[in-house]
């Protein structure tokens, strides 16, 4: 009896909280059913139709699948571009990630001029974001050198490469990561602020702890700081991949972009939500593999 | 006797050399990595400070040391010409207060409901939560362009969410507002966590809110405190770092946007679009200069306007990256 009114009870507080979740989430939800749901649904309706220009206005003429069927069969670079994108970013995520937390490791530490490198550092985020960059990769980077910015030339480490005994397209990754290192620098921007914030948010006590039990610089590192930045770092990775395959440079984010401009806005949408559901899936992936292993507090 | 006083002889000569011979490595150890740690950012603050280098000493040159081939980056002729150019071609004040009126409101309002959604999905169980926050990650994913022209429509008729339809049945016409030119899209859209990058500072948030411990909130539970009260009087005062870590993400790209602005704003555009514009608008001024001639006046002059545009926010984190301490309820709990 008593068992059964406690059992009872406890499921009305578990409903009560599901209840109360449920009321923290409105105000997302409701702005994801009307400024995300609908305009992609209706995003989605245009992609099935061929859409005319009349002197009316907009005229949708159906086409079924005849849009997604030019992506598969007929457009030269989607394919290409789309597994392209998808293999870069098996290698650029895990370097992103590693420079930023080297980066943010260092920023974190005390030092003459602290101050300066970390704004130093934040410039990325700034400028790549906006409209700026767009300018400087003009008038910059291009009057600079003449062609797009690389500032290491990489021609004689190929050679000593592959001479000794390399896989060439291992060689290439490594020469790739090597010219990109100013891509890549300022691809870091968020990650580095991200979880430089979340290093700052490790008690100090605990790595006083450590050095009591004998803990080395190095195990303390792996143990207390990875651990406890963990949810961060999952984070960072997460958003490097969205950021990869969102920013403007990427050749299919070019164009989503490109054919809006040119009018054709019914294949721009066929290919982002081809394209966005190819990423959505990747992301759950590594999300569900990451999240395990990650540090809660509370699960 | 000898022996013991020997020993204690050597013991005293031993010892303090010892102990010193392992500070003074200890020593070297530290001038080397701080000296390691110097080169290497010095390095870093090459590759990043390049172009805003390359900006800052453009904006304020003269045209003349552009042909000057001795001038490299410190110009012989200062001037503010280019600026006060750029401003009477786009003009900074009214763009700027554009900017601001749009972005300041939004920015709170994003910031709250970012923080409320993210504690919802990170302390709560119901169904469905987890497919709804991946859509939350969808909503990050899939770029403005994609949607560009059904939510342009959405704001052109704005209907108060069905509401405007609805009495539309009765009054024979639907209500619509036109929103356009107005910030209130922005609002409207931070108000339901789908501003810009909204999905972003709510994983952000969960994520916190997840590494944070729930000693405060069940104590607060057992005080008699309810689900909302616990978040507006434990969490948000609490939250520290990551406030401002999304607050300045926030303003960041509310300052940047571009997309969203040019597609609801008709005339009167911020800073970050009136930049764009600012290259059209000085080729049609310049129609009869000759190219070179052309191309050489108008750079100084954008360069000068993207240094406008990049200064406020640089200066802003600058004062903001303070308050990245250490955050209280972790010290509180744990120590």
């Amino acid at each position: 009896m008593k068992k059964a009114s406690a059992g009872r009870k406890r499921s009305g507080l578990v409903a009560r909280r599901a209840m109360y979740g449920r009321l923290f989430i409105l105000p997302w939800l409701i702005g994801f059913v009307f400024f995300f749901c609908i305009p992609l649904g209706t995003s989605f309706y245009y992609t099935l139709t061929r859409i005319n220009i009349t002197e009316a206005g907009l005229e949708f003429q159906w086409a079924g699948f005849e849009n997604y069927l030019y992506a598969f069969t007929t457009d030269p670079d989607f394919t290409r571009n789309i597994v392209e994108s998808v293999l870069n970013i098996v290698y650029q995520v895990p370097i992103i990630i590693f420079f930023s937390l080297f980066i943010a490791n260092i920023l974190k530490g005390d030092f003459k001029g602290r101050t300066l490198m970390r704004a130093i550092f934040f410039l990325p985020v700034i400028i790549s974001s906006g409209v700026v960059i767009a300018i400087l990769k003009e008038n910059v980077l291009i009057s600079g050198t003449g062609q797009e910015a690389s500032l290491f030339q990489t021609g004689g480490l190929t050679s000593v490469l592959v001479d000794s005994g390399f896989g060439l397209p291992f060689v290439k990754v490594i020469t790739d990561s090597i010219a990109k290192v100013f891509d890549l620098t300022w691809r870091s921007g968020v990650q580095i602020l991200l979880l430089l914030s979340a290093l700052h948010s490790v008690p100090e006590s605990m790595y006083e702890a450590a050095k009591i039990e004998g803990a080395t610089a190095w195990e303390s590192f792996w143990k207390i700081t990875f651990a406890l930045i963990s949810p961060t770092l999952v984070l960072a990775v997460i958003y490097s991949i969205i950021d990869y395959f969102t920013d403007y440079s990427n050749k299919v984010m070019r164009m989503i972009v490109l054919n809006v401009t040119q009018g054709r806005f019914e294949y721009s949408t066929t290919i982002s939500i081809l394209y966005f559901l190819a990423v959505m899936l990747i992301i759950s992936a590594v999300y569900g593999l990451l999240s395990k292993k990650a540090y809660y507090a509370v699960n | 006797m000898l022996n013991a006083n020997v020993d204690a002889a050597l013991g005293r000569l031993l010892r303090p050399s010892e102990g010193s011979g392992k500070k003074a490595a200890d020593r070297a150890l530290r001038v080397a990595s701080s000296v390691l740690r110097f080169l290497f950012l010095l390095g870093m603050s090459y590759v990043l400070l390049y172009p805003v280098l390359f900006l800052l000493s453009n904006a304020f040159r003269a045209p003349i040391d552009k042909l000057d081939p001795t001038v490299i980056w410190i110009p012989k002729h200062w001037t503010l010409q280019n600026f006060v150019l750029a401003d009477k071609v786009i003009g900074f004040a009214p763009s700027l207060l554009r900017t601001l009126g749009m972005m300041i409101p939004s920015v709170i309002i994003q910031v709250f409901v970012c923080l409320v959604v993210a504690y919802g999905f990170a302390r709560f169980n119901f169904k469905g939560r987890d497919f709804l926050f991946s859509c939350v990650i969808f909503t990050i994913i899939v770029p403005v362009q994609t949607m560009i022209i059904p939510l342009y429509v959405n704001f052109r008729f704005f209907d108060f969410f069905g509401i405007g339809r609805v009495l539309g049945l009765f009054t024979g016409q639907p209500v619509t507002v036109r929103l356009l030119n107005t910030n209130w899209p922005f609002y409207i859209m931070s108000a339901t966590g789908v501003g810009i990058r909204s999905g972003l500072y709510i994983f952000m948030a969960r994520q916190f809110f997840r590494g944070m411990p729930v000693e405060l909130e069940e104590a607060a539970f057992v005080d008699g405190c309810g689900p909302f009260e616990t978040f507006i009087k434990i969490m948000l005062p609490n939250v520290g770092s990551i406030l401002i870590v999304i607050t300045l993400f926030s303003v960041v790209w509310h300052w940047n946007d571009y997309y969203m602005s040019v597609m609801f704003y008709v005339d009167d555009y911020p800073l970050s679009v009136a930049v764009t514009g600012l290259q059209e608008r000085l080729s049609l001024l310049s129609q009869n200069m000759s190219p070179e001639d052309m191309a050489l006046a108008q750079s100084s002059i954008l360069e000068a306007a993207c240094f406008v545009v990049v200064a406020p926010i640089l200066l802003l984190y600058v004062f903001a990256q303070r308050y990245f301490t250490e955050s209280i309820t972790r010290t509180g709990i744990v120590g």
